[in-house]
């Protein structure tokens, strides 16, 4: 028998739904089966807001269209219309190749928050402490220009430079 | 994993009245690798999966492609793995109290999930958060300073956290109180909605509280939202449930004494009824109106359903014409056992 759902594979798995005169049942292969899960248990997590993701998603591309050609994420090749279909973003580096359109997104669906003051990782700790440090340092390096202490200014600069080397700032936020 | 019975952490779950379990659930994922639904293979994963396995080794390891359907859907119905998972899901890491999960390839690379009873709702925030970070020691996790953690769908950006509480809810529901309390939940950014299915009164009126937002707000002060929330909601279905009792004692009496008597004497029991008789019965026992020794809600919920019956029906009847029909047979069976029928 062939699976009632595709009609490709063989039927493997028998499934009823609901009782009474609500009852159905089919015959279906295992992906189909797999499939019809979805149906039967709603999983909280998985269906916030799609709706108004996609809407909002349909504005921003509409608005990017008129700017010209499509932006492709070099790390995943997904393009607005790509993430519109999915409803998701293709990869982590997605947030960063459609940053004019993303913040708008996010607020969107989190209620217009745009912040994230939660946990950080331990090593994006250690590099957001070391960028604060640099930032400190670039401020005490333009005083001390300024009030022509060259010198101690020199110093401060070599800091900042050993800083930059040793802490990795290579893009990593 | 003990295939055809609970978990051990529900197997060991006080019963209260009202508050069911409690979960944490993070999405993380990994830096510069596409999101599980633009990969087709997995690859970019693998150098990820078998650090993983080494920082997980004493979990359990269960691989979607080694299980077959029906040993997918027991674990969906353990909540130990989503219907999402059954399908692009690579692996879980599963720890031997069956509290834990961590799923490799489901919307996120990695989802973190810790599950208790009885417990306070920030353990089990603490216990994801140091699995969290001893994988941080393994994998580079794709943060973004202002975003924070980033994820495949935007609804999880930030915390990447969903918190969630399972609540017994049968006064409110039967007061149609739901929808209102609801409408006022979204506002503070929860949802309230029915664990099993869609419809408009959920099986065994079990209901989920969870947070919606997962950005603008730290972990600690989410978690504290939705216990003082929870909190509240307690209070109101307890309120009802002692206006049920001044006000219609007899009616409650009846109901609660019927379903017991349906679960200790009948040959043939569809989900919803089973679902329903539990749910009436747990609320006869909270009121005092039934006694019932050894009556366990979450556990006995979990057995009711198709995948963990199967598992008890023999060879024959897994391709019996009629699953339904012995499926059906072998639910109000196992409720005559339980519950001290004939
Ligand atoms: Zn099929
Ligand atoms: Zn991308």
């Amino acid at each position: 028998m062939k699976c009632e759902s595709c009609n490709v594979r063989e039927a493997t798995i028998h499934i009823t739904k609901g009782s009474g005169l609500d009852k159905s049942e089919k015959f279906l292969c295992e992906q189909c089966a797999n499939a019809s899960f979805e149906s039967d248990f709603s999983y909280p997590d998985d269906s916030f807001n799609i709706h108004q993701l996609l809407k909002s998603l349909s504005q921003q591309q509409s608005m990017h269209q008129q700017q010209g050609k499509q932006k492709e994420c070099e790390t995943c090749g997904s393009t607005i219309d790509t993430i519109v279909k999915n409803g998701k973003f293709g990869c982590p580096d997605c947030y960063t190749t459609f940053d004019r359109q993303v913040p708008e997104i996010i607020a969107r669906v989190q209620a217009h928050q745009t912040e994230h003051i939660g946990k950080v990782p331990k090593k994006s700790r250690s590099q957001i402490k070391v960028k604060k440090q640099i930032e400190t340092l670039k401020m005490k390096l333009s005083e001390l220009i300024e009030s022509q202490e060259f010198e101690e200014a020199a110093v401060i600069r070599d800091e900042i430079r050993e800083l930059e080397k040793a802490g990795g700032m290579d893009g990593a936020e | 994993m003990a295939q055809n019975n609970v978990s051990p952490w529900i197997e060991n779950a006080a019963e209260a009245p009202v508050e069911m379990s409690a979960r944490i659930r993070l999405a993380r994922n990994i830096r510069h690798i596409p999101f599980p639904h633009m990969v087709r293979d997995g690859d970019a994963l693998d150098e990820v999966l078998e650090k993983l396995g080494a920082a997980f080794d004493e979990y359990q390891k269960v691989s979607m492609n080694m299980l077959k359907f029906e040993d997918k859907a027991l674990l969906v119905e353990k909540h130990l793995i989503s219907p999402l998972f059954t399908r692009q899901g690579l692996h879980s890491y599963i720890n031997e109290e069956e509290s834990v999960s961590i799923m490799v390839n489901e919307e996120d690379h990695i989802r973190i999930q810790t599950m208790g009873a009885g417990i306070p709702i920030q353990d089990l925030y603490r216990e994801a958060e140091a699995i969290d970070e001893s994988l941080e020691d393994v994998v580079d996790y794709a943060f973004d300073e202002n975003f924070g953690y980033l994820t495949a769908c935007p609804t999880n950006v930030g915390t990447g956290m969903r918190a969630s509480i399972m609540l017994h809810l049968p006064a409110l529901t039967l007061g149609r109180k739901i929808e209102r309390l609801s409408g006022n939940l979204n506002r503070f950014g929860f949802t309230l909605r029915g664990i099993y299915g869609e419809g408009s009164v959920p099986l065994g009126q079990i209901y989920q509280l969870s947070n919606q937002l997962t950005l603008g707000q730290t972990e600690e002060e989410i978690i504290q939202n939705l216990d003082e929330l929870k909190s509240q909601i307690i209070e109101e279905e307890l309120e009802m449930r002692s206006r049920l009792q001044s006000e219609h004692l007899l009616e409650v009496k009846d109901s609660v004494h019927r379903s017991y008597g349906i679960l200790k004497h009948a040959y043939k029991m569809s989900l919803k009824e089973a679902a329903k008789c539990l749910s009436d019965v747990k609320l006869g026992i909270d009121l005092g109106v039934l006694e019932q020794k050894n009556f366990k809600f979450q556990k006995w919920i979990q057995l009711i359903q198709p995948a963990f019956l199967k598992m008890r029906l023999n060879e024959q009847h897994k391709h019996y014409t009629s699953l339904e029909q012995a499926v059906d047979e072998e639910r109000a069976t196992l409720m005559r056992e339980l519950s001290g029928g004939k």
